[in-house]
């Protein structure tokens, strides 16, 4: 085969190539991916109780309606900065919390008053992140880990023997970043000086998005307070920098607990479904008529 | 226009791509455990077949032949079918959502369905016209997809019988694909 050869099929395949590349390129202008994307960065930011007070069947629902259109204010355990991130994702005004809706609440718990309790089942049916364990006839009792405090279990309760309790996790809100009169002068000193390699200065520049901070090493942070000498400018660094880490920490454990109810709930649904399919399955009164009448026959 | 109708019901019945050629065989075995996702993996596979055909036509003859490039034949239709597929994919992802999320990954599998690609070699092996290989990948396409909804039916309609233990699963599934097979060689000579 002579070189010649070689070159034209090189040729024509990359030619080939190009040209299915660029019409399927046009194709998927033409026909854009559907917003099931957007629908999960939505879906992310919401809190992931699946209490419903949207209206919706749960915060996956929700985020689809979101993205087709509905108000982004429905959200109250999300509350101010729930609403604040969504309209800063799609773009549109913050609004306040629709009242019709409910009243934004610190996180909550769900408690069983144990004593009280009759063993109906239907709180277990109503949890949609399966936190209630029982059985019938017997006590039931909240996994509070896994409780989302979206009150669903309270209205089937025939004995009202729940409780809705603030959540005695430590209470870890950040303090306003100390206040400082002289602005960073870039002067680096604090760069040269840190035993860790970090950039103090960087770090500083970033107080208010911890998520680059995070990037650029914050937790590595050892809070040693040479930074805090060395500055000409005498910013408090070292006290803004636990601040951060405290910041991001929490935000850290509300992003872990959301996906852990969010995988709750996926699972409850996938149960539903295949039991409904179960169910479905089952012969019906048909199938016993029919098997009445060959039995008749046969006899 | 009568040979056309013969290529056709010849594909469909006589050689039947599945049952008598036995390509496609992976879809085949599994796409078909739901009735209606088999319904869509059907419908996909028809369109992708039918441009397939037409469009590995196009380029073995124009640019294939004319640069004396046949032997890349199998590589120029492996691409052309690949992104014949993206298209399809694209296509069902915008309009039918819901559809694109049952069958999932089996779209992309299309692409390696031996079929598609046996069809476009076929055709050359031939020499069909254009219009010829059009009806050849359809008459594969409705071949293909009948059979696979035939088999989604049966399947659906087994699970709820009584299987003795030895022959459960695959095992049961092969029997039945090769009864199916038994009856359509009985078309063999037709046509």
């Amino acid at each position: 085969m002579d070189l010649s050869g070689i070159l034209n099929g090189t040729m024509l395949l990359i030619s080939i190539g190009f040209i299915s590349g660029g019409l399927l390129l046009l194709s998927s202008r033409r026909w854009p991916e559907d917003s099931s994307d957007i629908v999960n960065q939505v879906n992310k930011l919401l809190p992931q109780t699946q209490c419903a007070q949207c209206g919706y069947a749960g915060c996956k629902p929700y985020a689809q309606a979101i993205v087709e259109g509905e108000a982004i204010n429905k959200c109250p355990p999300g509350g101010e900065s729930t609403i604040a991130r969504l309209a800063d994702l799609l773009a549109r005004e913050i609004s306040a919390l629709d009242d019709s809706c409910g009243t934004f609440t610190p996180p909550v718990v769900a408690r069983i008053r144990e004593q009280e309790c009759i063993g109906c089942t239907l709180c277990i049916q109503a949890c949609p992140v399966d936190a209630i364990i029982g059985a019938p006839q017997v006590m039931h009792t909240v996994i509070s880990n896994e409780c989302t405090g979206c009150e669903l279990c309270l209205p089937p309760c025939p004995v009202d023997c729940i409780d809705i309790d603030p959540l005695n996790a430590p209470d870890i809100v950040p303090m306003p970043f100390p206040e400082h009169d002289l602005p960073c002068i870039h002067c680096s000193l604090c760069t040269e000086e840190c035993p860790k390699d970090l950039a103090p200065q960087q770090l500083f520049l970033f107080k208010d998005s911890v998520q680059i901070a995070d990037s650029l090493g914050l937790m590595d942070c050892i809070e040693c307070r040479i930074c805090d000498r060395v500055c000409p400018s005498e910013i408090p660094l070292t006290a803004i920098f636990q601040n951060m880490k405290q910041s991001l920490y929490r935000q850290k454990e509300e992003t872990a607990k959301a996906g852990y109810a969010e995988l709750r709930f996926k699972r409850r649904e996938n149960r539903l479904i295949t039991r409904t399919a179960a169910i479905r399955k089952r012969p019906g009164k048909a199938d016993a008529a029919a098997l009445l009448a060959n039995l008749k026959e046969g006899g | 226009m009568p040979e056309l109708f013969v290529i056709l019901l010849s594909t469909i019945f006589v050689n039947n791509f599945v049952m008598v050629q036995f390509l496609g065989l992976c879809p085949f075995m599994g796409a078909s455990q739901k009735f209606d996702s088999a319904v869509g993996m059907a419908a996909a596979t028809t369109f992708v077949l039918t441009l397939a055909s037409a469009a590995s036509f196009l380029v073995e003859t124009y640019l294939l032949i004319p640069f004396d490039l046949q032997y890349l034949r199998i590589i120029a239709f492996i691409v052309i079918i690949a992104s014949l597929v993206q298209f399809s994919e694209l296509v069902i992802r915008a309009t039918q959502p819901l559809l694109h999320q049952v069958l999932g990954i089996f779209i992309p599998l299309i692409t390696t369905n031996c079929a598609v690609l046996g069809v476009a070699l076929l055709n050359v092996r031939h020499s069909r016209s254009f219009i010829e290989s059009i009806m050849y990948g359809l008459g594969a396409a409705v071949g293909f997809s009948l059979l696979l909804i035939m088999f989604a039916a049966i399947r659906e309609k087994q699970e709820r019988k009584q299987v003795p233990a030895p022959f459960q699963g695959a095992a049961i599934n092969m029997i039945t694909a090769g009864l199916l097979s038994l009856a359509f060689m009985g078309f063999t000579g037709m046509g």
